[in-house]
């Protein structure tokens, strides 16, 4: 049993400044959680009070149902890999490994046994007499989390273990920490910065800002509805593009209008947004919703095009749209589209995806939650029912009761 | 070709610059006593300087109170300081406050303190003894080596004595098994400066010290007689005297650079 239940867990610094406000959630044993969000958001620090390296002003952590608010890290049997690997620099790979098991006084034989499993389990057999300075930063990343393998703890908490990787390797290791995270059934709580491993790594998502605990969910469910602006901004590269716009009705639809463009409500949504139709409001369009041919409902709009990056496996249209106030948009678009710079090009919204946010909140506006895959509709359920599907943070969060109400 | 060699020209000035001295005194020291004002070149050689300096004053003994004195004070001064610049790296132990406290025990001229050390010493009998010394000695470096080691703990990640603490060892034990060996280099490097310190010291070494006691530099200094400045013979103690700081900064020398620039460079 290794859950870990931080229960309204707060960082109050001498200086009077939050680190960590009031963070309520429920890691479920075995569960892959990722800490997301940008740098100073209180993630590390929130790692770390797990881990009891910082002490908890207020609030109570438990760790398999045991409250362990003031226990010392030793006695908390968590592994933790850092962001530096932390390697003992004066100590062999075999020293480093079995380290953790000397200190509990584990016989010599057992941590010898141990050493060689893990060292088999992540390649680093022909290393292990090596000083971790003689090693490539991939085998100290390894190193780093063979030590923390071997002690068999009841959670592994990593703070951007993948972080000092260049890119290729870095893909290589979130595989590799998956594949561990299956093969071992352990807690793990990942702290990171970086979009494509809390998308591709976790079975939740908790996204960080400002100490505080915005939204929890399952990766596809937190991308497809964003509980405000921030989270839509963050969570994929390009971006959500964010256009200041007025919903207005029209006849029996609802259209969104912003300075050049005119998108109508998609019928799925009319009941949802309704209520806001007259006021002003923020249109998020995520890149991919924005297409170079026309299908059957979807808005045309015109954008001058400002840059073209080619990926080879798709071009970013970087394009503005409005004259008074112009607004700089994103789309992906095949690989085979071009446009010269400066010209005025259409492209086609497809707005079922579409979000409304409120401008003065940030917050967005409920409506029903799309099927992961865009297609169809999940239709609003009984009032119990999605809060309780919901992890226990996300439903006290204020924007959970918009989830939670869609 | 042409830049290449005025620049070796003017190393191997500043070399010369700094080491004629140093060969001069090499040169006297092997020179009969009647002889060491010549200005030729090498009008003679002979190591009867050296021996006299064993024969017939007390150089022998002051080189071993030197030893003993400069070895007792590092070895003294050390653990406090390694334990008061760690509580200064890592945590808010007395603030600002407290490291300048420490240094500016360093801002007063030794002479100001030097008749109080002494009237305390005579009173607790410490004075002509080389336990007395030992201890002045570890109090003057304390605050220098305080600092050295501060800078070197400041430069040690945290992150690893949070591993440690979550590999299961105790606060104490991460700094006695990660942070201390870690450090060593720093320590070494802050050990030997406080050698240097104290081999080199000359005011403290004079009052609080007696015949007995006499540490290389008063010994140096008692050669001045009535007679003149005998030299020869002091060049040849000031040769025996340079020699540990040469031995030891060759091979610690790559411990000081790491010591002295590890806080700095992260």
């Amino acid at each position: 049993m290794s859950s870990i239940e931080l229960d309204h867990v707060s960082k109050l610094y001498a200086s009077g400044a939050y680190g960590v406000r009031d963070v309520d959630l429920t890691i479920g044993d075995g569960e892959f959680v990722i800490f997301l969000g940008p740098s100073g958001c209180g993630k590390s620090t929130t790692l770390r009070m797990i881990a009891g390296l910082e002490s908890i002003t207020s609030g109570d952590l438990r760790i398999g149902g045991r409250s362990v608010t003031h226990v010392p890290p030793r006695e908390r049997n968590i592994a933790v890999v850092f962001q530096s690997y932390a390697l003992y620099p004066h100590m062999s790979v075999r020293e480093n490994m079995g380290f953790g098991l000397k200190m509990r006084g584990t016989p010599r034989a057992v941590i010898e046994e141990k050493i060689r499993d893990a060292a088999q389990l992540l390649g680093l057999a022909p290393y292990l007499d090596r000083k971790p300075a003689a090693l490539s930063g991939g085998q100290r990343q390894r190193v780093a989390l063979g030590r923390a393998i071997v002690r068999d703890p009841v959670a592994f908490l990593l703070d951007e273990p993948l972080s000092n990787l260049d890119a290729q390797l870095r893909a290589e290791m979130r595989l590799e920490l998956v594949k561990l995270h299956r093969r071992l059934g352990r807690t793990i709580v990942h702290v990171t910065h970086d979009q494509v491993e809390a998308m591709t790594m976790g079975d939740r998502i908790c996204i960080m800002r400002d100490g505080r605990m915005i939204q929890v969910g399952k990766p596809l469910e937190v991308y497809a509805d964003p509980v405000d602006t921030f989270v839509a901004r963050f969570l994929a590269t390009p971006p959500m593009n964010l256009i200041p716009a007025r919903l207005e009705g029209e006849g029996d639809g609802l259209v969104v209008k912003a300075d050049g463009i005119a998108v109508p409500v998609p019928e799925m949504h009319r009941a949802a947004y309704a209520p806001a139709a007259g006021r002003e409001v923020i249109l998020g369009l995520r890149p991919e919703d924005l297409h170079e041919t026309a299908e059957p409902g979807f808005a045309r709009i015109e954008v001058t095009v400002v840059a073209m990056e080619a990926l080879g496996v798709e071009n970013i249209l970087v394009g503005q749209i409005g004259w008074d106030k112009p607004v700089e948009i994103a789309a992906r678009l095949s690989r085979h589209y071009t446009a010269p710079i400066g010209a005025r090009v259409p492209l086609y919204v497809d707005a079922r995806p579409m979000h409304l946010f409120d401008p003065e909140t940030t917050r967005a506006l409920p409506r029903p939650r799309l099927a992961p895959g865009g297609g169809g509709v999940i239709l609003p359920a009984s009032p119990a029912a999605p809060a309780a599907s919901l992890p226990r943070a996300a439903s006290t969060l204020p924007g959970a009761s918009a989830l939670a109400r869609s | 070709m042409l830049r290449r060699v005025a620049l070796h020209s003017g190393l191997l000035l500043a070399c010369a610059v700094i080491l004629l001295p140093l060969l001069w005194v090499v040169r006297v020291s092997l020179l009969p006593e009647p002889l060491s004002y010549s200005t030729d070149l090498m009008p003679g050689a002979t190591l009867d300087n050296y021996v006299a300096l064993f024969t017939t004053t007390r150089y022998g003994q002051s080189y071993l109170n030197s030893l003993i004195v400069a070895v007792g004070s590092v070895i003294v001064a050390l653990p406090f300081a390694a334990m008061t610049g760690y509580a200064f790296a890592r945590f808010k132990t007395s603030g600002r406050f407290g490291r300048f406290a420490v240094l500016a025990t360093q801002m007063l001229p030794p002479v100001a303190i030097v008749l109080p050390v002494f009237t305390l010493f005579r009173i607790a009998g410490l004075t002509n003894s080389l336990t007395g010394l030992v201890i002045v000695y570890a109090a003057l470096n304390l605050p220098f080596l305080i600092w050295i080691l501060m800078g070197f703990f400041e430069g040690i990640p945290v992150d690893l004595e949070w591993a440690a603490q979550t590999d299961g060892a105790t606060a104490w034990g991460a700094f006695w098994r990660i942070v201390l060996p870690v450090s060593l280099p720093g320590i070494a490097a802050a050990g030997v400066l406080g050698f240097i310190l104290t081999w080199n010291e000359f005011l403290f070494a004079l009052v609080l010290s007696g015949p007995q006691t006499a540490t290389v530099p008063v010994a140096l200094a008692s050669l001045q007689t009535s007679n003149g400045v005998q030299i020869a013979k002091v060049s040849a103690g000031v040769v025996l005297a340079v020699l540990p700081l040469v031995i030891a900064s060759r091979f610690i020398q790559r411990f000081i650079v790491q010591g002295l620039t590890f806080g700095s460079v992260k």
